[in-house]
């Protein structure tokens, strides 16, 4: 039994270690300014997607193979404050890796998924100028989503969660040349700081329930879907509502969803893997991953089943009306995501087995929505060759009978036109406010000190570009 | 919220009386402004053509040069770009002196304020880089490096001796004890001057000539850079507060006018989309619609007033310019300002509006006119929004505009330390010393700063374009000097007539060395032949021919069995209605839900497959599609009974037998092909099979209107092969014997197969047909090879069959960004016998038409009707890739990856953006932008007379659009085209070199290459 608890902790470790190494070879070599050859960049990506998917099946077998259901391998206490039998005063801080049927299979869906893109995009990417920034941050991106997907603890899923987060703002600004990437990366990330502060706080909130951010300790030893969760309706209401806060941003449901057709600005491969796949899937891994909260918790289930329904809808609704192909994508995307979202929170009413409906549904959507989205420049020849199958030009009567506003009233069009008018909600009716606030303490605090100091030394006061500046990118 | 009206006096204008004069003004204001739009068309039918077309009426160097200001692009290379390559040696520097000393004429010795002559002083300009920058970098320069300790790098030991020996010289005589010199020693030990050692009269002599320059240059007149074109208020606002209201109304309008134009992305296309783009859009944005950006708030109400008040587009222009404070006069530059700010959507309104029949969904005329006027509209709206936000200006309109342009700062005067940097530079290089300088006069001063600043950037990368291009122009009309004529040995076994595309140059070559007994044709790849063209297995016909030609007859390729065409067309409409609910339903909720739930995860499959072995997966593909994919075998519906009208319908396509005899004796005659027919004659049609690539017409054949030229090629076969069209050819005086056999095929220079149609050959013929076929295979072997060289990620060690392997996962490969290189090397068209360019090693750069000077009349009937082609199409493909190259950003569409299918029309970048015009960077990123180099066989009175008679070839060559030089017929030797003339031409070199086979020449080389004898 030693022997083979030892085999399951090195090949977990590796499943983390595969890209981490990636990302320290290339990250490092950067920094000290050697760049690496494409040929050398490229088959590190391939290696470390190939040695990580190695290990997860390899996992994966011998799991089956011994019959256990759950390995969970700890790399180490990093904070412990409190004994641990006084109760009280407990406090730990753990890096731990979980590997049941959800991460397992989410771990190998990232792997294929990073690996294929990563093949793909060694030769997308062949003599462009950004080559090498974007292998680093493809690699930080590979390691962010392995280790969310295996996180066993709160924390270490917001340490992948982050890298993750990080890495796509960065790959949105790719071409840093023209003024529209950055400025839609730089809003991006806000909407992820946004989601992240969520998901501190229920960190934060989940220690001062229980002391610790183990996933075991909140949602119970039974291996995952049958968890059994301790905590109170209450407490599992809180905690869930701000993980789905977390989702939300992350998985752009309402009301973030503006920002995922802006998210297209970065090179096809990165926004296939990123919005068609893994990333914006994460968010609904979350709510997967911390199912028996909502077993729990009614209240919760109900918000998140409206939550998903209404996203589907208005990504349905809105999709209709897209005019270029990876918009059209990255809306379809979302109304598969929306009903992923519906369906783990309709699991509180159903039997356990409809857990893995959700998460089958997720698998597939990944897979088929990267096809599409690297085959969207294809989407001229496609189109041509389906009207030459069928023998005539697709969608000619719909086009040609210009008045259909007797049919659809012109506001619905309208309405998904302007993608629901989200980016202007949240943009001039909710950040302003705050900026406005914020400048006006800043005034406030200008005149405070001017007054206290007794002559005109605003010179000396910075003034907040900062503010501007994000109110510019906004 | 905008406490301000939006127009001011909408009642008076459509008082006046002069109301319909204004309009009609402004109406062709709008129509001149419109034509500085790129011209291109949809992207599914992509059409070379010159991106500065409508600059054409002007010379080259003043057409670039003005574009470029008007566009914010580059005219030409850059300036690195140019030293680069005259390190390299791809510039040389004895052209650079002989160009300069053309360009200079009388005025090239003149000596500059007694210092030195004009010439040797660009010369020296052009050869180091003099640097200047602005002040406050300069400043940090002086300080920070050691510019003023060491003399510059490229200083010769001589010059830098001279300049501290004479600095010595000057300072012992005249410097010390000069009380007005006093503060040339600050820093400097002066008492211990006589010992001082070199560095430190180095350094003194340094900042002595800094001195001296900036005390000369600040004697002379400050100057003021000058205003750079027309400022639109948007512009104002932007240098003032940096907030960019274009950002705000190109979302908004690129919105709207995407969903007006598309041909079929959505699912819901846009309500009232027949009323047209302006009512269609007041209709919508009339409505109250949610909580829209703050910005927009103004805009029904503004909106509801135009359409109740029934205001139309052209007077709602008219509103707003008056509303903005635009006069009269400065209508056409704000109008094309306006245009040209979002000149890609601008562009395919006006070219969709034009040529409707190019569309499945046209839009009514007038669209560009309404595209202004929503565009004006909410340039009124945001600016008001803006300035009453950002700057508290309230109050009209037009007085935001005067308010904003008084805020502007005034443009800063040039600091002297700039003007004086590269005087320093220079006084270095040619080692003037600070006594030289310092003895110059006052007058003297703005003389040599003009004289240094009037030969600025622009003009020096044209005396380097110039000279980067004569040096191709020298290599080419060498070759073509020295080659001796070769023709094939014995008689002609095999003619093969392919499309005149550079690309066919190398299989052409390869297929002549394989088989000597061969000869070779270039033609346009329509092989005159024009029509509309539906396949068996297609929806729709398309138009195959050049794209300023209208075909007349129409083409369908019909299936000989009818009946198992007819199961095969059913299993396909069965899978193709399947594939595509399939489609739609993944972007549906519900379907989208089952399908990706349960079939979702084999996707993985082709997924996986397709990126890690794109070779495999597609022979995978075609065996699995092999059964549905062709009907067995068909022919192409040729003959049309005289006396009925040609139309799509049945019983009315195809020609008459007149008509084809008409095309054929064309064809035959432009490529001197009328007798001597070998028994097998193919005809290569070409085309390129990528895949992921929505520039991929722009890779088909240009003769064909961006699609494969296969039909025509095949057409004419059939054409000639007809029993009754040979014996109206012998009428005509052309005799095909009845051995002769005609073959059309396909060549896909992206994967480099052939393929032939149409095999069912008499008996006799078959026999030699499989011999050619191998030999055609080993040419695509060989063809492939020589492409391989240019491809950075395949190895230079393949064998060929491992390069035609190689080029055949690059066409089936997702992730592949250069299927091909398309154009991209090409800068060279003859039009002239195969002979004169036979064995010539031309690296696959040269347009080969075919074009027999011993056939044509005095006046060159046919080689005007061939050059009224090449001049247009080719010329055009040579300018477009020029211009893509030399500003991929500006000309050209950018970088491939984040380019994004709208509308069907074209591509924008990311999410959002203006549509991407020109050509991708990845297409044109090896090219050598030179303008082509045409070289015609026939003498200057024939060409003289084409030119006196043809407008557009007259034009391009007097502009210099292209470079033209003739060879004479008899005597081969060439004259070349200068100010009107052609002067003889001596060729530089004696010899050129030679190399046994093409492989033997370009092995293991990546770069361009010389011309050589192969053979």
């Amino acid at each position: 039994m030693n022997t083979s608890s030892f085999v399951l902790t090195f090949l977990g470790t590796m499943i983390v270690a595969a890209p981490a190494a990636l990302v320290a070879v290339l990250g490092i070599c950067s920094l000290i300014d050697r760049r690496l050859s494409e040929t050398v960049t490229a088959r590190g990506v391939h290696a470390a997607a190939i040695l990580g998917l190695a290990s997860v099946v390899g996992l994966c077998v011998l799991m089956l193979v011994w019959d256990t259901r759950t390995v969970v391998i700890g790399l180490g206490h990093w904070v412990h404050i409190g004994a641990a039998e006084l109760h009280e005063q407990h406090y730990h801080f753990s890096v731990k890796l979980i590997f049941d049927r959800l991460s397992i299979l989410f771990g190998a869906l990232s792997f294929i998924l990073c690996g294929t893109i990563g093949v793909f995009a060694t030769r997308y990417m062949h003599r462009e100028a950004g080559y090498n920034r974007f292998f680093v941050l493809y690699s930080l991106f590979m390691a962010g989503m392995v280790t969310a997907a295996v996180a066993g603890t709160i924390e270490t899923l917001f340490l992948g969660w982050e890298l993750v987060g990080l890495s796509s703002a960065l790959l949105v600004a790719f071409f840093q040349e023209r003024p529209a990437p950055p400025r839609n990366g730089l809003l991006i990330w806000v909407v992820y700081r946004v989601s992240d502060a969520a998901l501190l706080l229920a960190a934060i909130v989940l220690h001062h329930m229980s002391g610790e951010g183990d996933f075991e300790k909140l949602l119970g030893t039974g291996p995952w879907p049958q968890g059994q969760v301790y905590v109170s309706g209450t407490e599992a209401l809180v905690v869930g509502m701000l993980l789905l806060i977390a989702a939300a941003g992350k998985s752009a449901l309402l009301p973030f969803s503006g920002w995922l057709p802006r998210a297209m600005e970065g090179p096809t491969p990165s926004s296939a893997v990123f919005y068609g796949a893994l990333s914006v899937h994460l968010g609904a891994y979350l709510l997967l991953r911390v199912s028996p909260l909502l077993d729990a918790a009614p209240g919760l289930s109900v918000v998140v089943l409206l939550l998903g329904l209404l996203t589907a809808l208005y990504a349905a609704l809105v999709g209709q009306t897209q005019t270029d192909i990876k918009s059209a994508l990255s809306f379809a995307s979302l109304t598969q995501l929306g009903l992923i979202v519906a369906e783990i929170g309709a699991g509180h009413w159903l039997p356990v087995w409809f857990r893995y409906v959700p998460l089958l549904h997720l698998l597939g959507h990944a897979c088929l929505r990267t096809l599409q989205f690297i085959r969207a420049p294809s989407y001229l020849q496609d189109r041509r060759m389906l009207e030459n199958a069928i023998g005539s030009r697709l969608s000619m009567t719909q086009v040609a009978s210009g008045d259909e506003s007797r049919l659809l009233p012109l506001w619905i069009y309208r309405f998904a036109l302007e993608r629901g008018y989200l980016d202007a909600l949240l943009i001039d009716y909710v950040a302003r406010p705050f900026l406005q606030v914020f400048r006006w303490l800043d005034r406030w605090e200008r005149k405070g000190i001017e007054a206290l100091a007794g002559d005109t030394s605003s010179e000396a006061i910075p003034t907040s570009r900062c503010l501007e500046d994000v109110e510019q990118a906004v | 919220m905008t406490a301000f009206p939006l127009t001011d006096l909408p009642t008076h204008v459509s008082a006046s009386s002069s109301t319909t004069d204004l309009l009609q003004r402004l109406r062709v204001e709008i129509d001149h402004a419109a034509h500085l739009l790129p011209a291109q068309g949809p992207i599914t039918v992509f059409i070379h053509h010159n991106t500065l077309h409508a600059f054409e009426h002007l010379p080259f160097d003043t057409a670039v040069k003005q574009a470029a200001s008007i566009f914010g692009c580059e005219p030409y290379l850059s300036e690195d770009r140019y030293r680069d390559e005259l390190v390299r040696g791809r510039i040389r520097f004895d052209s650079l002196r002989t160009i300069l000393q053309a360009d200079l004429g009388d005025r090239a010795n003149d000596l500059v304020v007694g210092l030195v002559s004009r010439l040797e002083l660009r010369l020296a300009m052009l050869t180091c880089p003099i640097w200047t920058g602005p002040a406050d970098e300069l400043r940090w320069f002086m300080e920070e490096t050691d510019a003023l300790r060491r003399c510059r790098s490229d200083v010769s030991a001589t010059e830098r001796g001279r300049l501290i020996s004479e600095t010595q010289r000057w300072v012992m005589r005249d410097v010390r004890g000069n009380a007005a010199h006093r503060e040339l020693f600050v820093g400097f030990d002066e008492r211990s001057i006589e010992s001082w050692d070199s560095a430190t009269w180095e350094a003194f002599a340094l900042q002595a000539l800094w001195h001296v320059c900036r005390t000369g240059v600040r004697s002379v007149r400050p100057a003021v850079s000058s205003p750079s074109g027309f400022l639109r208020p948007r512009d104002l606002l932007f240098r003032l507060t940096g907030l960019d209201i274009d950002t705000w109304v190109h979302e908004v309008l690129i919105r709207f006018c995407a969903a007006f134009l598309d041909q079929g992305v959505a699912h819901w296309p846009l309500p009232n989309r027949s009323a047209g783009l302006y009512h269609s859009f007041l209709k919508m944005y009339r409505l109250w619609g949610g909580p829209r950006e703050r910005w927009l708030s103004s805009l029904s109400a503004e909106a509801a007033r135009l359409q109740d008040q029934k205001v139309g587009p052209l007077e709602s222009i008219l509103e707003s310019l008056v509303a903005l404070g635009v006069s009269e006069e400065e209508w056409g530059e704000f109008l094309s300002a306006t245009l040209l700010a979002l000149r890609g959507w601008g562009g395919m309104v006006r070219e969709v509006e034009s040529r409707g029949d190019r569309v499945p969904h046209p839009i009514p005329p007038g669209s560009l006119v309404e595209f202004v006027a929503i565009r004006l509209l909410l340039d009124r709206v945001a600016l008001g929004h803006a300035a009453a936000e950002e700057l508290g200006l309230v109050g009209p309109l037009s007085r935001v505009r005067s308010e904003l342009s008084r805020r502007l700062p005034p443009p800063v005067p040039i600091a002297a330390e700039q003007r004086a940097m590269p005087v320093f530079q220079l006084a270095q290089i040619f080692g003037w010393s600070p006594g030289e300088l310092h003895s110059l006069s006052c007058e003297a001063w703005p003389l040599l700063l003009h004289e240094i600043e009037s030969f600025n950037e622009i003009e020096r990368r044209r005396i380097f374009h110039l000279a980067y291009e004569k040096q191709l122009r020298v290599r080419t009309l060498d070759a073509l000097a020295l080659h001796a004529p070769r023709r094939r040995v014995g008689p002609p076994r095999l003619q093969v007539i392919t499309c005149l595309d550079e690309r066919e140059e190398s299989y052409r070559r390869h297929l002549e060395e394989l088989a000597p007994d061969c000869d070779t044709y270039g033609t346009a790849g329509f092989f005159a032949v024009p029509m509309y063209y539906r396949g068996a297995a297609e929806a729709y016909f398309v138009p195959l021919c050049p794209i300023v030609m209208t075909p007349n007859n129409w083409v369908e390729e019909e299936p000989v069995e009818e009946k198992v065409h007819r199961r095969v067309r059913k299993v396909q409409k069965a899978l193709g209605v399947a594939a595509h609910k399939a489609h739609v339903g993944t972007r549906s909720l519900a379907v989208g839900a089952l399908l990706t739930t349960t079939f979702g995860m084999l996707a993985s499959l082709p997924l996986v497959g397709r990126t890690l072995f794109p070779r495999l997966a597609a022979q995978l593909r075609r065996l699995f599609g092999r059964a549905v994919q062709h009907p067995p075998q068909t022919c192409l519906s040729l003959e049309r009974a005289p006396g009925i009208e040609p139309s799509p319908e049945n019983g009315h396509r195809g020609f008459t037998l007149s008509e084809m005899a008409a095309m054929t004796e064309r064809l035959l005659r432009d490529i001197g092909l009328v007798d001597q027919f070998a028994r097998l004659v193919l005809i290569l049609g070409h085309g390129s099979g990528s895949l992921n690539n929505p520039h991929r017409s722009a890779y088909d054949c240009g003769a064909c209107g961006g699609s494969p030229g296969a039909p025509n090629a095949r057409a004419l076969a059939a054409m000639l092969n007809n029993r009754s069209v040979r014996l109206k050819l012998a009428d005509r005086g052309i005799l095909i014997p009845d051995t002769s056999w005609f073959v059309g095929g396909y060549h896909n220079t992206c994967d480099d197969s052939v393929s032939l149609f149409d095999q069912d050959l008499p008996a006799s013929h078959r026999r030699e047909l499989e011999q050619i076929q191998h030999k055609l295979d080993q040419a695509s072997d060989r063809n492939a090879h020589e492409r391989c060289r240019r491809f950075m990620s395949a190895p230079l060690t393949l064998t060929p069959a491992e390069a035609r392997r190689h080029v055949e996962a690059r066409s089936e490969d997702l992730a592949q960004t250069r299927p091909e290189l398309g154009h991209a090397t090409n800068a060279i068209c003859y039009v002239g016998r195969r002979e004169r360019t036979r064995g010539l090693f031309f690296d696959r750069r040269a347009f080969l038409a075919s074009y027999d000077p011993t056939q044509d009349d005095a006046v060159g009937t046919i080689l005007a009707r061939t050059l009224t082609a090449v001049f247009p199409v080719c010329g055009g493909i040579s300018l477009e890739y020029y211009f893509s190259h030399v500003d991929a950003a500006g000309y050209g569409a950018g970088t491939k990856l984040p380019h994004n299918v709208t509308s069907m029309l074209g591509v924008m970048d990311g999410a959002q953006s203006d549509l991407r015009t020109g050509l991708p960077w990845q297409m044109t990123e090896i090219h050598e932008p030179v303008r082509l180099l045409i070289v015609c066989e026939c003498t200057p009175r024939v060409m003289h007379h084409i030119l006196a008679n043809n407008q557009v070839i007259q034009r391009m060559t007097e502009n210099a659009w292209v470079q033209l030089a003739l060879q004479s017929p008899d005597t081969g030797a060439i004259s070349v085209y200068q100010a009107g003339e052609f002067r003889p031409y001596t060729p530089r070199v004696s010899q050129l070199p030679t190399a046994p086979t093409s492989a033997d020449w370009y092995r293991g080389w990546r770069g361009h290459l010389e011309f050589a004898e192969i053979g």
